[in-house]
C-alpha cells in the first residue's frame, strides 16, 4: 500500500502523515449528494467507513488532521475486547492486529507480592479471536485506513474540518473549511465520529449531561527490560504509589502501559513533570531496570451521554454519542461496536431493503449498552476512590476477607473487562434474545465469513429436522423471496441449503429443528424452535422494521 | 461457613451497601454496620456458622497491610 506520502516522528513511533488532496467541490466540480459523510477520523468513524466500504457503500471521510492518532503520540485506548477482534476480522484487518499486538487473556489483582484475585478469560470463550489483544489505538487506526484505500469505496479527506451541519428532511449540508478555502457537501446521512467535543453535536444545541470525576491519574507509557509476564496487573493500594491504585499491562512494541492513581488534589502539571514521572516509576520497577518514557500524560474522569443517539440525518458514535472512564477498556471497544451496529442499517436503508425507521434502533441499542457501561464504569471508579472514611473502611474488609475468601474477591473492582452488550430490549428481536454470538468456528472457517460481502444479509443457521423433509426447501425459497438472508443446514445435510459442519454448532445450542437467526453484526435476532419459513420471514420483518407481508422490497 | 461466592451481583450489591451510608457522619455509619450485623445474623440463624463467621472476621485483619494503609490516611488528613 502507498498508504502515506510523509511520515512524522513522535514519542519514539512512525506515524504515516496522509496527503491532502483539493476537494472536487473546490476543484471546479459540481457540489453533489453522498449517501454517507463520516466526520472524524478516529477509531469509530475509521470502523464506520471500513464496515459501509466493506459493504459496496461509497462515503465521504472528512477528517481536520492528516495522521492516525492525536499528534504528541498521545496513548488513548490499548485494550481490544473480543467483540471488537470479531468486528475486525469481519473487516479483514484482524491478522495484522494479531500480529502487531499482544494477545492475553488473564488479569490479576496484586496486593504486595501476593495474588489477591485473578481471572482468566480464555476457558469457556467459543470465538475464534482471543479475549483481548492490546495495542496502541493509533495502530489499529492505521490499519483500518490502510484497509478502507485497499476497498477504494471511501473518498478520505484529510485536513477538511466540518464547521457546521444544517439538515432538511431529505438531507443536510456540511460546511468544510480545508486549506484551500472552504465549501459545502450534501448528505443523505451523517455519521459524526468527532469525538468529546463534538462541534456537529453542541452546533446543533444537543445536550450531553457532563460530569467530572475528582479522581486524578497519570498514564505512563513505558519501555523497560523487566521480563514480566504479558497479564494485565492492578494493585488497590500498591506501595510504590503511596498505597493507591496502579494498572501494568504490555501493549506493542515491547511498550508498558502504567497507570497510576495520584492524590486528590494532585496538579495535573507536576505529576507529569518528567522527573516526578521517572522518580514514580524508578520506585515501581526497583532501582536496576532500564526505563525509557515514550509518554506522560495526566488525566481525570468524566462522562457524558446524548438523550438520543440520532438527530434526524444525523447519527451519533463513539466519545461523540458518549463518554465513561477507561475502567475495563469500554470507550474504544464500545464506539467500534456503535460503528458495527450502524453500518449494516445504514447499508440497508441505502439499498432500499429496510425503512429509515430501522436507524431509530441504533439509539435503541447503543443507547442502553453506553448507558450499561457508564453504570460498570462508575462502581469501578467508587471502589477505586472511595467517597468517604466508610467507603474505604469497607473497600478495606473486601482487600482483607480477600486474601482467605473467594467470594470477597469477586467484590473487588478493578474494573469489570468490556463485554459484548444483550440487547435485550431491543424492538428488532423476536423474543428476549440481541446476545451477541461468539465467533464460533463453522464448516472450513468462523461464523463471521458468512456475514461478509455486498450489502448486509443476515445468517439463518438451522439444524435440520429429519422428520421434516420439505422444510429446507421451503426455508431457501424465503431467500429467494427476496429477504436478505442466507440460509443453512448445520450438523446434517438438507437439500438444497449449503451445509456447514464444525465444533461451533453445539456452542450455539442448535438441537434439530431450531433456527438461530443472526444479525449482519452477529448479535442474535432470533432463537425460532420448530422454524417454518413463516416464523423465520416473521423474524426478518421484525429485525428490519418491515411488516412482514412486505418480502418483495427489491424483487 | 460459606466462603464461596454466594452474594447475587456482587457489584450491584457492594453498591447498595455504600449507598445505604450515604449521608451519614462516620459515627452513624458504624451503628449503621452495627444493626447490619445483627440483622444479618438473625438470617443465618446457625450457632457454629454464626461462631465460624466471628472467627474469620477476627483473623482476616491484615496486620501488615493495616500499618500501610493508616500511614496513608495520616499523610492524606495531614494535607
Amino acid at each position: 500500500m502507498t498508504g502515506s506520502s510523509a511520515r512524522v516522528q513522535t514519542g519514539g513511533y512512525d506515524l504515516p502523515v496522509y496527503d491532502y488532496v483539493r476537494p472536487p467541490e473546490l476543484a471546479g466540480g459540481p457540489r453533489r449528494r453522498y449517501p454517507v459523510v463520516i466526520v472524524g477520523g478516529g477509531l469509530s468513524g475509521l470502523t464506520a467507513a471500513c464496515d459501509l466500504a466493506c459493504r459496496g457503500i461509497e462515503a465521504v471521510l472528512l477528517d481536520e488532521d492528516d495522521t492516525i492518532g492525536v499528534r504528541g503520540a498521545s496513548s488513548r485506548g490499548i485494550c481490544y475486547a473480543q467483540k471488537s477482534l470479531e468486528i475486525f476480522d469481519r473487516l479483514g484487518i484482524y491478522q495484522r492486529i494479531r500480529d502487531k499486538g499482544i494477545t492475553w487473556s488473564v488479569g490479576k489483582v496484586v496486593e504486595g507480592e501476593e495474588v489477591l484475585y485473578s481471572f482468566d478469560l480464555a476457558p469457556g470463550s467459543a470465538s475464534a479471536q482471543p479475549p483481548f489483544i492490546n495495542i496502541q489505538q493509533f495502530y489499529v487506526e492505521w490499519f483500518l485506513v490502510d484497509r478502507i484505500r485497499e476497498l477504494g469505496r471511501t473518498d478520505l479527506r484529510w485536513k477538511n474540518r466540518v464547521t457546521a451541519v444544517r439538515q432538511g428532511a431529505e438531507h443536510a449540508v456540511l460546511s468544510v473549511e480545508t486549506p484551500d478555502g472552504a465549501y459545502e457537501i450534501e448528505a443523505d446521512w451523517v455519521v459524526d465520529a468527532t469525538g468529546l467535543a463534538s462541534p456537529i453535536r453542541d452546533g446543533l444545541g444537543l445536550p450531553t449531561h457532563p460530569e467530572r470525576g475528582e479522581d486524578r491519574w497519570c498514564i505512563s507509557d513505558v519501555r523497560f527490560r523487566k521480563p514480566l509476564p504479558t497479564e494485565r496487573w492492578t494493585w488497590v493500594e500498591a506501595p510504590f504509589n503511596e498505597n493507591r491504585a496502579v494498572w501494568q499491562h504490555l501493549m506493542a512494541d515491547g511498550v508498558w502501559r502504567i497507570d497510576y492513581q495520584m492524590a486528590p488534589n494532585a496538579d495535573p502539571a507536576e505529576v507529569s513533570r518528567t522527573e516526578v514521572a521517572e522518580a514514580r516509576l524508578r520506585a515501581h520497577l526497583g532501582p536496576e531496570v532500564e526505563f525509557e518514557v515514550v509518554w506522560v500524560g495526566p488525566y481525570s474522569y468524566r462522562t457524558h451521554l446524548m438523550d438520543d443517539f440520532r438527530c434526524g440525518r444525523v447519527l451519533f458514535i463513539g466519545d461523540a454519542a458518549h463518554v465513561m472512564s477507561p475502567f475495563g477498556a469500554r470507550g474504544g471497544n464500545s464506539g467500534i461496536q456503535d460503528a458495527d451496529n450502524l453500518g449494516w442499517k445504514l447499508a440497508l436503508v441505502l439499498r432500499g431493503e429496510a425503512p429509515e425507521s430501522l436507524l431509530d434502533s441504533f439509539d435503541a441499542e447503543r443507547r442502553p449498552a453506553a448507558a450499561h457501561n457508564i453504570k460498570v464504569t462508575s462502581r469501578t471508579g467508587r471502589f477505586l476512590a472511595p467517597r468517604t472514611e466508610m467507603e474505604r473502611i469497607i473497600r478495606k474488609a473486601v482487600l482483607d476477607l480477600s486474601t482467605e475468601h473467594p467470594f470477597a474477591r469477586l467484590l473487588l473492582n478493578t474494573g469489570r473487562m468490556s463485554a459484548p452488550f444483550r440487547y435485550d430490549a431491543s424492538p428488532l428481536n423476536t423474543g428476549a434474545e440481541g446476545e451477541a454470538v461468539p465467533n464460533v468456528r463453522l464448516g472450513e472457517g468462523v461464523l463471521s465469513d458468512l456475514l461478509r460481502g455486498e450489502g448486509a444479509a443476515f445468517v439463518a443457521l438451522w439444524a435440520p429436522d429429519p422428520a421434516q423433509p420439505g422444510l429446507a426447501a421451503a426455508l431457501q425459497a424465503v431467500a429467494e423471496r427476496g429477504w436478505p438472508v442466507r440460509v443453512f443446514a448445520c450438523g446434517a445435510e438438507a437439500q438444497p441449503l449449503p451445509h456447514l459442519s464444525g465444533s461451533g454448532m453445539g456452542l450455539l445450542g442448535l438441537t434439530p429443528g431450531t433456527l438461530l437467526l443472526v444479525r449482519p453484526d452477529q448479535h442474535l435476532a432470533a432463537r425460532i424452535r420448530d422454524a417454518d419459513p413463516a416464523a423465520l420471514e416473521a423474524a426478518l420483518a421484525r429485525a428490519l422494521c418491515r411488516a412482514p407481508s412486505d418480502a418483495l422490497a427489491r424483487a | 461457613m460459606r466462603t464461596d461466592p454466594n452474594i447475587p451481583d456482587p457489584d450491584g450489591f457492594y453498591e447498595a451497601l455504600l449507598d445505604t451510608h450515604a449521608g451519614l457522619s462516620i459515627e452513624e455509619s458504624h451503628a449503621l454496620n452495627a444493626r447490619l450485623v445483627l440483622l444479618l445474623a438473625n438470617q443465618i440463624g446457625d450457632a457454629a456458622v454464626l461462631r465460624a463467621c466471628l472467627a474469620a472476621a477476627r483473623a482476616s485483619a491484615g496486620q501488615n497491610r493495616d500499618t500501610a494503609s493508616r500511614d496513608t490516611q495520616n499523610r492524606e488528613t495531614a494535607r
